[in-house]
Formats: structure tokens, C-alpha cells, sequence
């Protein structure tokens, strides 16, 4: 049986597409200073670190050993990750491991991105066998344009249904002093008269692209009550990889390809006894690269039946006072430093939990959440986030 | 008033170059096309599924494929597809441009999904469940890119 870990301290920096004023590694210490200051921990305190990155976003290899100052991890274990959009979450999973086998008591997961320093569709392009990619040039976005696509033929979702998911985290990031896109939205025909991108997708169908920093502090039972009066028990992670999808990544037109999201949470549900998602779980910060991909998420973690997450959306289930908040925080769609995504996902789960999330606190009382990730050829992690335990 | 702060950017323009090894299973895909104007995709010896790209186990099955090979067909359906109307960066070409051919996933007659462009580039002319043929390049010395010595698919009446 694994040891409890809890969640002792959240930081994370500002958002925005460009940051001349810092480099990478003082990027991260401000959100490193940040998640001290919230556990009133000095860095000596912290015993290892294990940190997410996708390196060539920014054109830089090993961006780890520049960092090793400004991380506090000089002369202590580490590693890092780079599985990807997931990359963050496999970060969580590798200190939840830690702290969980009793190797370690306190270990802080550090994740960012700038990508103000190279061209991260370019990157991602080049990830693929060079002669497969060569011309795609789409990046992740392609893909998720042709998700879009196959979404809006199978389950009857218009364009309006996305542009409500646009304003739903639009809402949220307006009321979030971290995310980058604030747009102050007021109706769906603003997000329907923005171009389009790649066909179908629209400019305010996807995410932007983001520098920033998320860090998270993960300690052991016995030290989380000696730092904090309000841990957020991290009760469970899942971690679920996938072969290069024949049918479509993102969107299957054929039912015929595993989602890794189905995998995972049907692991994750099954472990923790969760039988009735929107009923055993409170609110939900997911991984959503576009306004599509949400709705399309939705179904995958059970949250509503096949076909219907474009409902749920309507209903205004998963807005911030709704029945099922998804993303108060303003989600990807508003903000995505890509290594730091999944750790703001948990981050943000972790302070709805708190009580601490302000101005984007979800109207109902949240004991309980869900944080996921996604990447590569459509990766996934999950965490499972408790109050008590 | 205190002075705007100066904020240094370096550009680093280093091409970075690669050699990349095909080796043994997709470089038998690069000498069908070159010499035989074939697409051929290996098969798993329990699900009997077409690996395409070929692979050298089944990720479903966890068994070697082996070196049995099938020919894709030449025909299938658009099953979904897209384009790009902004201009993206492309690190193959090193410039940012928008590649007119829509990007498509298409369903060939054996059930194998083959990921490639679409000729057609007027988007009122697309549509799901369009057929489409591969086109080859005929001039031998112009093959040799695998699976790029397709270049696209072009819509059939049938």
C-alpha cells in the first residue's frame, strides 16, 4: 500500500506569449519563490526535484543543468521528463511515486515553458518520422482541426457549442490573476467572427502560446501536517502511453482506435471507487487544447454519454456555479506554457480544493477533483485530488 | 519617470542538421516505392492487422510482425480532413507557408488508414467519404522519399 502524499505548496508565474524580461531559469524561480512562500518552506527544505520541459520548444537541450540553481536542486536527485503535452503530468506521477514508496518526504515538480525562445509547432512537426512530416507543418494543431471535424459529424455539435466553451473559460480567465488570454468576451458571434486557423478550427477554437512556470510542493503525511493546515491529499495518478493513432489522433471517425483517455480512467475510477463521475467527483481541471477537444473530453471521462458533451456545455453544466465546474481557471484554451500545463491543471484542482482559488472559486464545494493531461500521439495522465482521505 | 527597461534578445540562427536511418522495415517501404511504385505496409501474424507505418511489433498484440508484406490498395475515402488557411512554420522547408493540399486521413479498401494530402485544394469541392486515388511520381530518379513519392490523392467519380 502506498504512503499518503499531500499537495503543501502552489506557484505558479504570470502568462503571457512573450517574456524578454527574464530568462528561463529565472522564469522558474519565480514560480519556485511562489510555492516556498505558500508553504513557508525554505528551499533547503525541499529533498528532491523532478521537473517537465519539452526542450526543444525552445531550441535549448538540457535545459535542466541551466536551471539547477534556480530549482534549489544543486547536489540533490532529480530528473526530468519531456513525455510531450504530458509532460507535466509525468513530472506530478514521478514525485507522486517518490513520496508514495517512502524513498522521499518532500519533493517539489517543477514544469514551464517559454516559448517566446523558439517555435513549438515546428518542433512538434519534427517529432515525426522526417519523411512522413515532411510538408505537414500542422503541428498539433492539424490534428485537432480534423478532431473538430469528426466531432461535429458524429455527434451534431455547431460551431456554437464550441465558442461556448470559449466563453465559458473566457469567464474564468478573466477572473484568474495567472492566465494569459483574457479576452472579455461577451457573446458567442465574437469567438464565430475570429478567423480561421486551420479549417475548422478558429483563432479562439485553440490555445495560445504561453511562457510560464508551475510548481508544486508534494510531501509525506507525517511533514504535510507539519507544513500546512490544509493539504490536498494527491490520492491517485494514472499514466497511460499510445501507439501513433492510424484512424485519426484526436477524433476517430471509425470507433475503432483505444483512447488512452478511456484506459486511464477507467483505471483511475475503478481503484478509488467512482462509479457515478459527475456524482463522486466535484469539478474537473482538464487538459483541452481547443474548444472542440473539450467537449470531445468530456465523453471520453464519462462525465456525460457518447455524443453528448456538446449538451453539458449547453446545459451549462460545467461552468463555474454550474453542477460540474470544468476549468474555472480558464483552461488550456486561455493559457498553455506546455511543460507547466499539467502541473497548473493539478495546481488549480488542488486550490478549488483549498478554498483558496479567489476570484474563479467554483460555486459548489469541491472535495474532490479530477486533473488530466494529454500529449503526444494522444497521451494521458490523471491525478486524483482529495480533501480529506 | 523611471526609464524604460532595455531587455537583450539574442537570435540564434544555427541550421541544425540530421542524418536519419530508416532502417531495415520502413527502408524496405522506401525501395518499393522507388523501384516498384508500391506502398507495402507489414503484417502481425496474430491480428492479421496491416502495419502502416511498418513496425516491428504489434503495439496491440506484443507479438514481431515478421517480414510478411502487403501492398496498400491504390483507392480509399476521405474519413476526415483539414487545411490550413494561416501560414505555419515549417521546419522542413524553413520558411512559413501554408501548404494548399489539405491534410486528410483516408480509409483504403483493406481498412489501413493512410494519413497524406489531398490534391484537391478548393474547399467546396471537399467533403468526408470523397474518393480518392494515390497519385504517383512517374520519373524514377524523382522517387525515393517513401512515402512522399506520393505526393497527394486525387478525387475519383465513380
Amino acid at each position: 500500500m502506498a504512503n499518503k502524499v499531500a499537495i503543501v505548496g502552489i506557484g505558479q508565474t504570470y502568462h503571457k506569449s512573450n517574456r524578454p524580461d527574464v530568462n528561463m531559469p529565472e522564469m522558474v524561480g519565480e514560480a519556485v519563490r511562489a510555492a516556498l512562500e505558500d508553504a513557508d518552506m525554505n528551499i533547503k527544505d525541499i529533498e528532491a526535484t523532478f521537473h517537465a520541459n519539452m526542450e526543444t520548444f525552445e531550441g535549448i537541450y538540457m535545459p535542466d543543468h541551466i536551471m539547477a540553481a534556480e530549482m534549489g536542486g544543486f547536489g540533490k536527485p532529480g530528473l526530468k521528463v519531456a513525455t510531450g503535452g504530458t509532460s507535466g503530468g509525468s513530472a506530478v506521477c514521478e514525485g507522486f511515486y517518490m513520496v508514495a514508496s517512502g524513498l522521499q518526504d518532500v519533493v517539489m515538480v517543477v514544469g514551464y515553458e517559454k516559448q517566446d525562445c523558439g517555435d513549438t509547432t515546428a518542433a512538434i512537426t519534427a517529432a515525426l518520422v522526417p519523411s512522413w512530416s515532411k510538408g505537414a507543418a500542422t503541428g498539433a494543431i492539424g490534428e485537432f482541426a480534423k478532431q473538430a471535424l469528426s466531432y461535429m459529424e458524429t455527434s451534431g455539435a455547431k460551431e456554437e457549442h464550441a465558442a461556448m466553451v470559449r466563453l465559458k473559460a473566457d469567464k474564468g480567465a478573466c477572473r484568474n490573476p495567472y492566465a494569459h488570454l483574457k479576452l472579455g468576451l461577451t457573446s458567442i458571434d465574437q469567438v464565430l467572427e475570429s478567423g480561421y486557423l486551420v479549417w475548422p478550427l478558429r483563432f479562439l477554437d485553440f490555445c495560445p502560446q504561453s511562457c510560464g512556470a508551475c510548481v508544486l510542493i508534494l510531501a509525506s503525511e507525517e511533514k504535510a501536517k507539519k507544513i500546512t493546515k490544509k493539504p490536498v491529499w494527491l490520492a491517485d495518478v494514472e499514466v497511460v502511453h499510445q501507439e501513433p493513432f492510424r484512424a485519426g489522433t484526436f477524433g476517430d471517425p471509425t470507433g475503432t482506435e483505444t483512447y488512452t483517455q478511456h484506459v486511464a480512467c477507467e483505471n483511475i475510477y475503478k481503484r478509488n471507487g467512482i462509479t457515478n463521475v459527475r456524482r463522486d467527483i466535484d469539478l474537473a481541471e482538464i487538459y483541452e487544447p481547443s474548444n472542440w477537444e473539450e467537449m470531445n473530453l468530456y465523453e471520453h471521462f464519462h462525465f456525460c454519454e457518447k455524443g453528448e458533451g456538446w449538451k453539458l456545455i449547453e446545459k451549462g453544466v460545467t461552468e463555474m456555479d454550474g453542477e460540474f465546474p470544468v476549468n474555472p481557471s480558464g483552461g488550456v484554451i486561455a493559457t498553455n506554457p506546455i511543460g507547466a500545463t499539467p502541473i497548473i491543471r493539478v495546481a488549480e484542482a488542488a486550490l478549488q480544493i483549498r478554498g483558496d482559488a479567489g476570484e474563479h472559486q467554483a460555486t459548489r464545494d469541491v472535495k474532490t477533483a479530477l486533473a488530466s493531461a494529454l500529449g503526444g500521439p494522444n497521451w494521458t495522465t490523471l491525478a486524483l485530488l482529495k480533501r480529506e482521505m | 519617470m523611471a526609464k524604460e527597461p532595455e531587455y537583450i534578445i539574442v537570435n540564434i540562427d544555427t541550421p541544425r542538421k540530421y542524418n536519419w536511418s530508416t532502417g531495415k522495415y520502413l527502408g524496405h517501404v522506401y525501395a518499393e516505392a522507388k523501384e516498384n511504385k508500391k506502398l507495402v505496409g507489414n503484417k502481425c501474424p496474430k491480428c492479421k492487422a496491416i502495419m502502416w507505418g511498418p513496425t516491428i511489433v504489434c503495439p496491440k498484440c506484443k507479438v514481431e510482425t515478421g517480414w510478411e508484406w502487403e501492398e496498400l490498395p491504390e483507392t480509399g475515402t476521405v474519413t476526415q480532413y483539414t487545411y490550413l488557411v494561416f501560414p505555419l512554420w515549417d521546419p522542413h522547408y524553413g520558411e512559413r507557408w501554408a501548404n494548399p493540399h489539405p491534410s486528410g486521413t483516408i480509409l483504403l479498401e483493406n481498412g489501413v488508414y493512410q494519413r497524406h494530402f489531398l490534391e484537391e485544394t478548393d474547399p467546396e469541392k471537399l467533403k468526408v467519404g470523397m474518393r480518392v486515388q494515390a497519385v504517383w511520381k512517374e520519373d524514377y530518379d524523382e522517387r525515393g522519399l517513401g512515402m512522399q513519392d506520393v505526393p497527394y490523392y486525387r478525387t475519383i467519380e465513380e
